[in-house]
């Protein structure tokens, strides 16, 4: 939110500024307006859900601290996921990253519980979580780089495998034998995540931001993160610029994992206290079509994950007065995802375009370049006003 | 008289049926001539591809369309066959004005292209590619086509099953079989772009065999190329064109064999430029060339293509501090993939690199530049730069990991942006700032930028692949007039092109690269434009052929 | 017990393949067009859901089944209209629908029918063949079962002709292989790609449909959980041969069956293993035919002609 005005005074050529987050814009307010239309079909009054969406959410204390403690998760997992994104990997599977980061976190931090100084139960948990969460990303990553195999497919099924995994161990090896519900041991209230102080946001939020400010710093500042963003944007070229390929992908997997396993760590240490069998959290498609909107800069994801962690929470309080499932939310954030589709095309339409294969061609360009290799210019990802 | 083929005769209704052999070409020249395009103007951005061109095409008559490389052949024979719209000019078929708004419709008009990469789908067989958008019937029956081609295969020469795989077929049978497909249609204006170019020497006498067969049933040929030898024992007609506009036009008498050779000497001319080789170079000769210590040393070296046939095959070269090694060669002959060989961004299958007597085989792109290897690309959008990044991102994509740019973690924002600013200054890159896009500058500006990556690292051996090419002329100078510079500090050049003015500019010795082996090596006086030519269009047998 | 044991889980398998079965069909029609569809989880749900609906408001399911189908189509026409008329990545698109798609269904589900988890309750129309039932042990497990399994399988041999044997199939193959080729000979790759992924998206529908209608006769939130990516991968595995594939999608289907079958065997093991098994196999099927199974050239790749 702080950073429009730095980049407004900036020309329009340039690679950055607001003029971007139009696209996000106009597709939320589109989604919002078929999503309306969607509830008027149903019968229900969409201005009156929109009203209570945001007045609860947006205007009440206990909207705003519910938002704010679903947005620490939230912003962790989001960081990893633009740290893959950005560099061309599509992590879908940080959703199974995030239940075995969090079931890792449940199992070491109630094991040590009571027998260390709460921070250090909490720093062990939290890299308990962060290792689950790269180990769940070791797999796909090895089948990248060394079989070619394509990691789309492989997060998506380690997804489901996550799934089955950690509900079988804490039925089994890590469940809590004192009590009857699958689950892993209870670490007590008071030893989790304290509140910021004068709040009741336990400090997992904090976490958050610094997770999103070290990404930022990353592409900002780091050779890490400039490669990582040459990769994203034309393999071809960091090839040809000798860039080491595959240890870039590989870590852009792990350390997405790693983060997702953070989050799940997050979400133990500072709200569950425990790891619960079948718990589907199901944060990742939420944060894919947000990573999307903030149109893969690292600072913009504050807003538009405080966005998002507000339509979920605002989802779930206007849901009991008005009769409205909760899943309003999600059908708002595919409608988000679509209209930022149809979007991005009239962007490329109207945005000054980079030459066409045909000028390329009369520039000299080898013509196979034109047929034999389509030259895709790489629409996605567009990371905007992160340099400088 | 009617030369177009049955599109309706076929028996299956997969495949129409050719006419036969005769009933087409002699001396109709009082009608109109099939194709005429006349004042075709084609411009990409700033870049003028077809200024003002003519071109007849008739009945029974080949017609050869020469000239380099980016000269504006392919443009003006896209826009025939469908593929672009004229931005000025208009065409006319059998005098009537046209509009050919599609390939498929040019196709339906009887005009068939065999494109240099075929439109062939590999993996699918000889018959279902010539049935693959003809005829509208919904289901295949492909015992009755596959009879039905079988007879047309052999017609051509053609001796594969129409079941074959494509793929595993030669390319001289592929091109016999996109000529079938294409004839198949009912085509009576066959355009072949670049025909040759990829065939062995057997294969290319096979063609042109063809080429007069189809010339006996009154189909009107145009053959795009850039080799005189076969373009003259076949064509009717040349058309030279070079920088888009049309600079001669031989007729029948010019080119009958006993004018040969005369016809040969205007046509180079024509397309090389009356001034190439002449010895009249802007730019001075290098001092001491290859008077130096060797740099550069290849052994011979074997590396394979990016579609797995060997690209290089055997090349032993040296080159020497200060001078400029210019590699001559028709596209495809393998100095690409030479070029990335010395890069380190290919690898060696057998044979050494040396630098500095250093042995640095295989070492890889990161270690070659590191030691002192740079690498200017042809291919400056596909892999050259990063075009959603910003011009200064750009400018040390390579040089990324080193000070001063970075300390190994840790940008260096001040001075990656003072390293921009110094390149675009001293190499006048045009654009607002440094941190503009790169890929919104044109595409002269980005040659520049990145000859100005490459140098920034001051190369021990630098190599350029088409440095000048889609170049303003001052640019050209420019790039070029750099380039000796670097040579005369005391490191080697290796300027690959397929322009030889380009390369007679500033080489102190010239190699001819044909089929994947340097064919011949001249010092820079020893040279001419047209044995280079030769050599580059038929390898070694076209020098000896001259001698 | 053996051959009632054999009969039992061939009967289950067959069963469990054709959700698995009819949506790669689909795929594997739309991959050859060079159209990745990721989409096409979203579009399954959507058959189960709005086939379901269907279903349960007439008590037909026919209709059921049609609305199934419908329901996939129109998603595989929205998947059409943004990456080929639009050309926006593939990938992004099909996230987007699967999003789209889990989130109407689900709300629409407990919108319409709160906590209740009714059953559609109509007639599967079962069908006994008269010679093939007294087969023993393989007859029973084939027969007997609802028309719409006979019809799954009899669109295997109906997929390979229409693929290999037809004009639509030729063009489909040449516009994913080589665009640039089939518009050279005046096939339109719009077009053709259009009909592809409106085939895909049907047979995700109708995958769906058998799913929720026929087979379980019941909805639940999320409940295809994976099985139209696992179509996507067969479709690859199966080297987007209606053959290979029909097979793989058994091979699957024995996966999905197994606890059943350990179960009636007495052998205990952890459901959570068995349900993740056919996760499991189909990375180790990708990798062992990763390399051997070339994609189609243009998967992915938007086509525009060359022209301003």
């Amino acid at each position: 939110m702080s950073a429009t005005s730095a980049t407004t005074a900036r020309r329009a050529l340039l690679p950055s500024g607001a003029r971007p987050f139009v696209s996000s814009l106009f597709a939320i307010v589109a989604a919002f307006v078929v999503g309306g239309v969607f509830l008027a079909l149903r019968g229900k009054d969409p201005l009156a859900a929109y009203g209570l969406l945001f007045t609860r959410g947006l205007g009440t204390g206990y909207g705003v601290t519910e938002t704010l403690i679903h947005l620490a998760p939230l912003l962790i997992m989001s960081a990893g996921l633009l740290l893959a994104l950005r560099a061309g990997i599509w992590n879908i599977g940080v959703d199974g990253q995030l239940l075995v980061g969090a079931l890792f976190a449940g199992v070491a931090g109630s094991a040590i519980a009571g027998s260390v100084p709460a921070p250090v139960m909490w720093l062990v948990a939290a890299l308990a979580g962060m290792l689950g969460g790269l180990l769940w990303a070791v797999v796909p990553a090895i089948l990248r780089v060394k079989y070619g195999l394509n990691e789309i497919i492989t997060t998506l099924m380690m997804n489901y495998v996550a799934l089955n995994v950690t509900s079988w161990l804490v039925k089994g090896p890590v469940k809590d034998p004192d009590v009857v519900p699958p689950q892993t041991r209870l670490i007590p209230k008071e030893m989790r995540l304290p509140d910021i102080p004068g709040t009741e946001i336990h400090i997992g939020l904090l976490v958050g931001l610094v997770a999103v400010l070290v990404v930022a710093v990353i592409f900002r500042y780091t050779v890490l993160g400039f490669q990582l963003d040459v990769l994203g944007r034309n393999r071809f070229a960091a090839i040809h610029a000798g860039l080491p390929v595959g240890k870039l992908t590989a870590f852009a997997l792990l350390a997405s994992g790693a983060f997702a396993g953070l989050a799940g760590a997050n979400d133990i240490l500072g709200v569950k206290g425990l790891f619960q069998g079948n718990w589907s959290p199901a944060y990742g498609f939420a944060a894919f079509a947000m990573v999307y909107l903030a149109r893969l800069n690292s600072l913009w994801i504050l807003p538009f994950a405080y966005f998002f962690s507000f339509l979920a929470i605002g989802g779930e309080m206007m849901a009991r007065p008005l009769e409205i499932p909760t899943y309003f939310t999600e059908v708002l954030e595919g409608l988000m995802l679509v209209f930022f589709a149809v979007a991005v095309y009239f962007e490329r339409k109207f945005a000054p375009a980079d030459r066409s294969p045909d000028a390329m061609e009369a520039e000299g360009m080898p013509s196979a370049a034109i047929t034999a290799e389509p030259i895709v210019t790489p629409e996605l990802p567009v990371p905007t006003g992160e340099r400088r | 008289m009617n030369a177009r083929f049955s599109t309706t005769g076929g028996m299956t209704g997969i495949l129409p049926r050719l006419a036969p052999e005769g009933s087409g070409g002699g001396g109709a020249s009082s009608r109109p001539p099939v194709v005429e395009m006349r004042h075709i103007r084609k411009q990409f951005g700033p870049v003028v591809a077809n200024d003002n061109v003519n071109l007849t095409l008739r009945e029974g008559e080949v017609h050869a369309l020469l000239g380099e490389n980016g000269a504006g052949k392919t443009t003006l024979m896209s826009i025939l066959s469908g593929m672009y719209q004229p931005d000025g000019g208009e065409i006319l078929l059998d005098g009537q004005p046209v509009r050919i708004g599609s390939p498929a419709e040019a196709l339906s008009r009887g005009i068939g292209a065999v494109y240099q990469h075929f439109t062939l789908v590999p993996n699918m067989s000889v018959i279902e590619n010539v049935a693959l958008g003809a005829g509208s019937n919904v289901v295949l029956d492909m015992d009755a086509a596959e009879r039905d081609l079988q007879a047309q295969l052999g017609e051509f020469g053609l001796n594969v099953s129409p079941r074959s795989k494509v793929s595993d077929l030669s390319i001289g049978q592929r091109q016999r079989v996109e000529i079938v497909k294409v004839l198949s249609r009912g085509t009576r204006v066959l355009l072949l772009d670049e025909p040759t170019s990829v065939l062995t020497p057997v294969e290319v006498e096979g063609l042109l065999d063809l080429i007069r067969q189809l010339k006996a049933r009154g189909v009107a040929v145009v053959i795009v190329t850039h080799k005189l030898d076969e373009a003259l024992a076949v064509s009717d007609r040349v058309t030279v064109l070079r920088g888009g506009r049309k600079v001669a036009e031989l007729g029948p008498d010019q080119i009958a064999a006993g004018t040969r050779a005369d016809a040969k000497r205007r046509v180079v001319e024509a397309m090389f430029g009356g001034g190439a080789g002449a010895g009249e170079a802007a730019v001075p000769e290098g001092g001491g060339h290859a008077a130096g210590p060797v740099l550069l040393a290849l052994h011979e070296v074997r590396a394979d293509g990016n579609l797995g046939a060997e690209a290089v095959r055997g090349i032993t070269l040296e080159l020497r501090a200060g001078e400029i090694f210019g590699i001559a060669g028709v596209d495809g002959n393998g100095q690409k993939e030479l070029g990335e060989v010395i890069a380190g961004q290919r690898h060696v299958r057998s044979g050494s690199v040396s630098l500095d007597g250093k042995e640095i085989t295989n070492s890889g792109v990161a270690k070659a530049s590191a030691l002192g290897i740079g690498y200017v690309t042809d291919e400056r959008l596909h892999e050259g730069c990063v075009q959603s990044a910003t011009v200064a991102d750009n400018s040390v994509l390579k040089a990324i990991r080193r000070a001063p740019f970075s300390n190994g973690w840790w940008l260096n924002r001040k001075a990656i942006d003072a390293h921009a600013r110094a390149l675009i200054q001293q190499f006048d890159v045009r654009t607002p700032g440094p941190d503009v896009r790169i890929g919104l500058l044109s595409g002269g500006n980005i040659q520049k930028l990145l000859m100005a990556r490459e140098l920034a690292g001051n190369p021990r051996v630098l190599v350029c692949n088409k440095p000048t090419h889609g170049l303003d002329l001052k640019t050209a100078r420019f790039v070029a007039e750099t380039l000796r510079r670097h040579a005369d500090a005391g490191n080697a050049v290796l300027l690959i092109s397929s322009e030889l003015d380009e390369i007679f500019d500033i080489s102190d010795r010239i190699g001819v690269m044909y089929n994947g082996d340097l064919a011949a090596v001249f010092p820079r006086g020893a040279a001419d434009a047209e044995t280079i030519g030769q050599i580059m269009l038929a390898g070694r047998a076209g020098a000896e052929a001259r001698a | 017990m053996n051959a009632a044991f054999v009969t039992a889980m061939l009967s289950a398998a067959l069963v469990a393949a054709v959700p698995l079965l009819l949506a790669s069909l689909g795929e594997a029609t739309a991959e050859k067009a060079g159209l990745l569809n990721l989409g096409i989880e979203g579009m399954m749900l959507s058959g189960c859901f709005f086939g379901f609906l269907a279903a349960y408001q007439t008590g037909s399911s026919t209709i059921g089944v049609l609305a199934g189908v419908l329901a996939g189509l129109l998603l595989g026409l929205l998947f059409g209209f943004l990456s080929i008329s639009l050309q926006v990545d593939q990938t992004l698109v099909g996230i987007a629908i699967t999003i789209l798609g889990a989130g109407v269904t689900a709300f629409l589900y407990r919108d319409i029918f709160g906590r209740q988890n009714p059953s559609a309750g109509v007639d599967a129309h079962l069908v006994n063949i008269p010679l093939v039932e007294s087969i023993p042990v393989i007859g029973p497990a084939i027969s007997g079962k609802p028309l719409l399994f006979y019809i799954a399988w009899l669109l295997v041999p109906a997929f390979a002709f229409m693929l290999n044997r037809t004009r639509f199939g030729l063009n489909v193959r040449a516009v994913g292989e080589y665009p640039f080729a089939a518009d050279a000979a005046g096939v339109s790759v719009y077009r053709t790609r259009y009909a592809a992924i409106m085939i895909g998206g049907a047979m995700a529908g109708l995958a769906g449909a058998f799913l929720a209608v026929i087979d379980l006769q019941l909805f639940q939130v999320g409940m295809t959980v994976g099985l139209g990516f696992i179509g996507l991968a067969i479709a690859m595995v199966g080297g987007w041969n209606p053959w290979r594939i029909a097979i793989t999608a058994i091979m699957f289907g024995l996966l999905r069956s197994l606890g059943n079958g350990l179960q009636i065997l007495g052998v205990d093991v952890r459901t959570e293993f068995i349900t993740m098994l056919p996760y499991i196999g189909i990375m180790v099927a990708l990798v062992l035919l990763a390399g051997r199974t070339a994609l189609p050239s243009a998967l992915g790749v938007p086509y525009a002609r060359g022209r301003r």
